[in-house]
């Protein structure tokens, strides 16, 4: 594995490598990069078995992270490649001339996180979500209770207590509030 | 690659030389022209497994071309996991799959595990074990009655389903549960192995063998079902890799991938266990592989029920669930389903609430990609057969 | 294609002779397994309402309900889980998680009824079929998902702490503590039982995030004691901890002392930004106590000028000399007191009001005041020989050795008594040098003291007697001589148990010196006679309004004198009620 990695670090950049188990890598790559590499690891490096194609939503960095799981049926060990994209107007590389399968992952990713693969198969065609209006649900800022609270209809009877409140509305309800008028804590 | 037999369609094929049309090796086809009509086969039909639709254009009774359409199933799982705390995630992540959910649970966990740093008790890695071969079990019994039923023998999805409820009942016993288990919980096990389980599932094994010795008179050594699973949906080697094909589906093709064997876990190194693959790629051969495959768990139940150790502990220390950090990582952890390869991608960002939960299931690419190209040029007829026998399982798409 | 292929598949006709596998009749014929999660149940009896079972079900199937059989009590919130069958997934993480083991699941599978709102049930308060059912999932023994073991308290050695003063406790580290408060469930049952409702668990999840800038915020909200509160409390809030049904509870005073011990004096009102804006009203507070200072303190917040009369040479009452210095550093109460002082709070120390002219000016000249002058005078045991002079108070003691003062025990010491304040009196003649026995007349485990008190004097090698009454004090040489009475315990149901001595079964021990510690009780002579006349008192105690005020309306009193409970937390409590309520009595 430290071989394939050298002859990969001859090529490009690898940003960094975590070895997570033995038979499990990590490698964060440059976007750019996307195609070279994986042709790369399937071509030279026998890593033929393409597990998934995931995203992963960094809202706070704005970015998205692509996941990219390779196998290498020699050697038995799992590689994935981690590509970081701008969160605004995502859009990727395809890879479905690599893996023909890859485009059913890339028309998913459009559609639940908005991450566009122009020319991909199909990319546009709604996959589980016919008739969706609303942002794509996985991103991180979907808000799936507001969601369903908005769309569904909520039974009614419903009431819960907090212990702690309703101890004290039972128990010490006239205890003294601590003053705050001299306190600028907020 | 001898033993692959030609297209059963290449005997009889018609006339192809004015209809339909080719441009760029694919029909051009034209629904005005009345030589074709769409036909919908699910949501729900008998024929489809589970709650899935495929769009089928046909001309005559034969598939032209094929669309799977999903969405019906659809539940968000993995956006409701990244809403819940981590242990509340282990209740959800079993209900992805019906008729397996074990491999799931099995995969969250260690990946939880492997995240926070834990390592189980041996016990509760042999009791994991045999529950995941329980469920393997399960599943394929589940899968041989599908099998003949899609081929209209339903006597044989009666026993299969029978003796898998046997099978459920002592899930019942073992963890409380008969379809969702909600047993393997990160840490361990939630319960330790009721009293004379060892010798009731044993005489299981041996039931269900005398039942696998009919069903082997009866449906493999059958006329009929030989004439329509041989040469269907034929799956070439080449196939395996540019669709990310796995399990017995792969291994039907030559394709030595076995998650217990490639990358053993639990307690598979210390079981006596043998790859099983065969080289015909069709549907026929898929199901030898899978019935050796239901014989190979067998035997695996009977290894670990001898092997289990008396005592143990069932789960190491946790700290308080309801404040459970997870630390900043990612793992995926992977597992043989009777599907094939079955993975969790968890990636956790050092709070209580996992960032990203992906579920990576066999059906994924088989039951879109695979089946779309598989299904063209067979008949209607034969569209339920060999969706069973690609085993496709919705929820694993949808998830 | 072979002719056994064609005849094979006949096989299938000779399982139709077969016995079928059905079962006719399920719903009788075929009960759940013994591990099978059924239907909820749920134990009142040991169900405290704590609503972790809400907090853990991911389908928001529980809501916490108040049921008409239980009532709220300080270690019950009166609430109880009512479950929603149209979202209960049956995964049993409530029954796993419920810290006191009352939810449980039976073996049950079936209900039929016609009324969907029906499946919204009360486990326990409604009588279901299968309330009885033993049957059914229940968390195994072998199995949890709560952590139930409290982190250990780094301590002083036997050996070397039961020969000198240096504190013993050494405090959580930043991990531990971190650790420790991962243990919280956050119910909030320990806030009612608390008596100055401190909010425990909004300091503990800051300990949690490590964010200690907001728990020291929290923890001055009600309580300006916190880095003694954190040594010495009575700590009665884990008493009702949920953790404490089944295992140790959530080490709550230790984790108050750690957020104060992270941060130093400056860092505090650093923290804190108390701002004061004078309104130019003076109060009177008549004993530097902690419960004195907190009331000084929260009416400085208010604005009111403070001027505090303290007879001793420092701040901090029996914070300072009644608690040795093992327990509680001088240097940590100096650290809460100076706070409060650094807010302009004026204490004349060494000011005993014994004229009555000196109260009488103070009364006029301020607008409200506050008396907490603590109990200050020991009970005696009224035996012949009490007046001999090797017998001693129990606060005589710690005053002296607060006041680095000469003692000499002698090598061979008694004390009399089953309080802390006992407690603390044998650990301290231990520190001394000297032999020490405890005598009680009633039984180890009706002992008021605190269990590791207890404990702790026992691994320092203090000698228990327990059931025992003294009976007479003779001078033999140097030393005394004591005669000691048995008792036998009477029972007497819905009461604590009495001792009574048995007659003609005594003892006698030689005894260098004898410590009084049974109990302290208020000197309220200062007090001008006619203030003195009009104040109600019972059972030796001030009586207060619940805002701390006396009967004669401009007085309000807190601490020992006047609550019963006679500890360092609800005099903090009564001084922060008398703030409150001495600016409502001024502004009305």
């Amino acid at each position: 594995m430290e071989q394939i990695l050298n002859r990969l670090k001859q090529k490009i950049e690898i940003k960094s490598v975590i070895n997570k188990r033995a038979d499990l890598y990590f490698i964060t790559i440059k976007k750019e990069h996307i195609e070279l590499v994986l042709s790369h690891l399937k071509q030279q490096e026998n890593f033929t078995h393409l597990a998934f194609l995931q995203a992963v939503d960094y809202i706070e960095d704005d970015k998205f992270q692509l996941t990219y799981m390779l196998y290498n049926y020699d050697i038995k060990v799992n590689l994935g490649i981690k590509v970081f994209i701008d969160r605004d107007k995502s859009e990727m590389t395809s890879i479905h001339k690599l893996w023909p399968h890859a485009w059913q992952y890339q028309r998913e990713l459009k559609e639940l996180f908005g991450i566009d693969f122009p020319g991909s198969p199909r990319v546009d065609e709604s996959f589980v979500l016919e008739g969706w209006e609303e942002i794509p649900p996985m991103r991180r800022d979907f808000d799936t209770l507001a969601y369903s609270v908005k769309t569904f209809y909520q039974r009614p009877g419903r009431t819960t207590n907090d212990p702690k409140r309703y101890m004290k509305e039972k128990l010490y309800k006239n205890f003294a509030k601590s003053p705050e008028s001299g306190r600028n804590d907020e | 690659m001898s033993r692959i037999s030609k297209n059963k369609y290449d005997n009889f094929k018609a006339d192809r030389s004015k209809f339909p049309q080719m441009e760029n090796g694919k029909a051009i086809i034209d629904l005005d022209s009345h030589k074709f009509t769409k036909l919908w086969q699910g949501p729900q039909h008998p024929g489809v497994t589970g709650n899935m639709a495929v769009e089928l254009t046909i001309s005559g009774d034969e598939i032209v071309q094929a669309k799977t359409h999903v969405g019906y199933l659809h539940r968000g799982f993995e956006k409701l996991l990244e809403r819940r705390k981590y242990i509340q995630c282990f209740t959800i992540v079993c209900r992805i799959c019906v008729p397996e959910p074990d491999t799931n649970e099995y995969c969250y966990s260690t990946a939880v595990e492997e995240l926070a740093g834990i390592e189980i008790p041996e016990k509760a890695k042999w009791i994991r074990t045999l529950n995941m071969e329980m469920s393997r079990l399960a599943s394929f019994l589940m899968w041989l009655g599908g099998q003949a039923g899609s081929l209209g023998m339903g006597a044989i999805g009666q026993w299969t389903v029978g003796m898998r409820d046997f099978w459920l009942d002592l899930f019942e016993e073992m963890t409380g549960g008969r379809i969702y288990h909600m047993y393997m919980i990160p840490g361990g096990v939630r319960k330790d192995l009721p009293e004379g389980f060892i010798m009731r599932a044993k005489h299981l094994v041996v039931e269900t063998r005398k039942l696998l010795f009919d069903i082997e008179k009866s449906f493999f050594n059958n006329a009929i079902i030989k004439s329509r699973l041989k040469c269907l949906g034929i799956i070439t080697p080449e196939m395996v890799d540019e669709y990310g094909i796995v399990g017995p589906n792969a291994r039907a093709s030559g394709k030595e991938y076995d998650v217990r064997m490639n990358n053993p876990y639990l307690k598979y190194p210390e079981l006596d266990i043998k790859m099983i693959t065969s080289m015909g790629g069709d549907a026929f051969t898929r199901a030898e592989v899978r019935y050796q495959e239901i014989h190979q768990t067998l035997d695996l139940i009977s290894q670990i029920l001898d092997k289990i150790p008396e005592k143990g502990e069932i789960q190491a220390k946790i700290p308080n669930v309801v404040n459970w950090k997870i630390p900043t990582g990612e793992t995926y952890v992977k597992a043989e389903s009777t599907r094939g390869e079955h993975g969790f991608y968890v990636v956790s960002d050092g709070t209580k609430y996992p960032r990203r939960v992906y579920n990576r299931g066999a059906s994924y690419t088989q039951a879109i990609s695979v089946l779309e190209k598989l299904a063209v040029n067979t008949s209607i007829s034969d569209l339920a057969g060999l969706m069973v026998s690609l085993h496709t399982c919705p929820p694993e798409i949808e998830r | 294609m072979s002719l056994k292929d064609i005849i094979s598949p006949f096989n299938v006709w000779k399982r139709a002779a077969q016995k079928p596998w059905t079962i006719k009749d399920p719903l009788n014929d075929r009960p759940g397994a013994d591990n099978y999660r059924g239907f909820h149940k749920n134990d009142f009896d040991k169900c405290v309402g704590c609503g972790t079972c809400e907090d853990i079900c991911q389908n928001a199937a529980i809501d916490l309900v108040p049921v008409q059989t239980v009532e709220t009590d300080m270690s019950d919130s009166g609430l109880r889980p009512k479950i929603d069958y149209g979202r209960c997934c049956w995964c049993a993480l409530c029954v796993d998680v419920c810290p006191t083991g009352s939810l449980t699941m039976s073996n049950d599978y079936t209900w039929v009824t016609d009324d969907p709102e029906e499946y919204r049930f009360i486990p326990g308060a409604d009588k279901m079929k299968w309330d009885d059912c033993e049957k059914g999932y229940k968390r195994a023994e072998n199995f949890q998902l709560i952590d139930f073991d409290r982190i250990k308290m780094n301590e002083l050695g036997v050996e070397e702490r039961s020969s000198s003063f240096i504190e013993m406790v050494k405090g959580y580290s930043k991990e531990q503590a971190i650790e420790e408060a991962e243990r919280c469930l956050e119910c909030g049952i320990c806030v009612a039982r608390c008596p100055a409702h401190m909010d425990i668990p909004e300091y503990i999840k800051a300990i949690r995030e490590d964010d200690i800038e907001l728990a020291v915020q929290i923890l001055y909200k009600t309580n300006p004691f916190s880095a003694s509160c954190g040594r010495i409390c009575t700590h009665h809030c884990e008493d009702v901890c949920s953790l404490a049904h089944n295992g140790e509870p959530i080490a709550i005073r230790w984790l108050k002392r750690y957020i104060l011990d992270q941060v130093s004096p400056e860092e505090i009102s650093k923290i804190l930004k108390d701002i004061i804006q004078t309104n130019n009203k003076k109060i009177a507070i008549i004993g530097a106590g902690p419960g004195g200072l907190s009331a000084a303190y929260y009416l400085r917040l208010l604005g009111y000028e403070i001027e505090i009369f303290e007879s001793n040479e420092k701040g901090g009452g029996m914070l300072r000399y009644g608690i040795p210095e093992y327990r509680l550093p001088y240097d940590q109460l100096d650290k809460d007191i100076d706070y409060i002082v650094s807010l302009g709070v004026k204490i004349n120390y060494n000011t005993k009001i014994s004229e009555e002219a000196k109260f009488n000016e103070i009364y006029n000249s301020h607008d409200a005041l506050f008396i907490s002058p603590g109990l200050w005078n020991s009970i005696p045991v009224n035996i012949t020989g009490e007046e001999l002079p090797n017998v001693i108070s129990g606060i005589d003691l710690l005053n002296k050795v607060t006041n680095k003062e000469e003692i000499d025990l002698g090598s061979k010491v008694a004390v009399i008594g089953g309080g802390n304040s006992a407690m603390d009196a044998a650990r301290t003649a231990k520190r001394l040098g000297a032999d020490v026995e405890i005598y009680y007349r009633r039984r180890i485990e009706d002992m008021p003291a605190d269990v590791e008190e207890i404990e702790e004097a026992q691994d320092e090698n203090v000698k228990f007697f327990p059931q025992t009454t003294p009976l007479e004090i003779k001078k033999d040489g140097s030393g005394l001589k004591f005669i000691w009475g048995n008792n036998k315990m009477i029972y007497e149901e819905g009461k604590r148990p009495k001792p009574v001595l048995i007659k003609g079964e005594t003892f006698e021990t030689n005894l260098d010196t004898f410590i009084i510690a049974i109990g302290q009780n208020a000197d309220l002579s200062f007090l001008p006679t006619e203030i003195r006349d009009n104040i109600e008192t019972k059972w030796g105690k001030v009586v207060v309004n619940e805002l701390g005020q006396t009967s004669v309306e401009k007085v309000f009193s807190g601490g020992d004198a006047s609550n019963s409970k006679a500890d360092a937390v609800s005099a903090i409590a009564d001084g922060h009620k008398a703030a409150v309520g001495i600016d409502r009595y001024l502004n009305k």
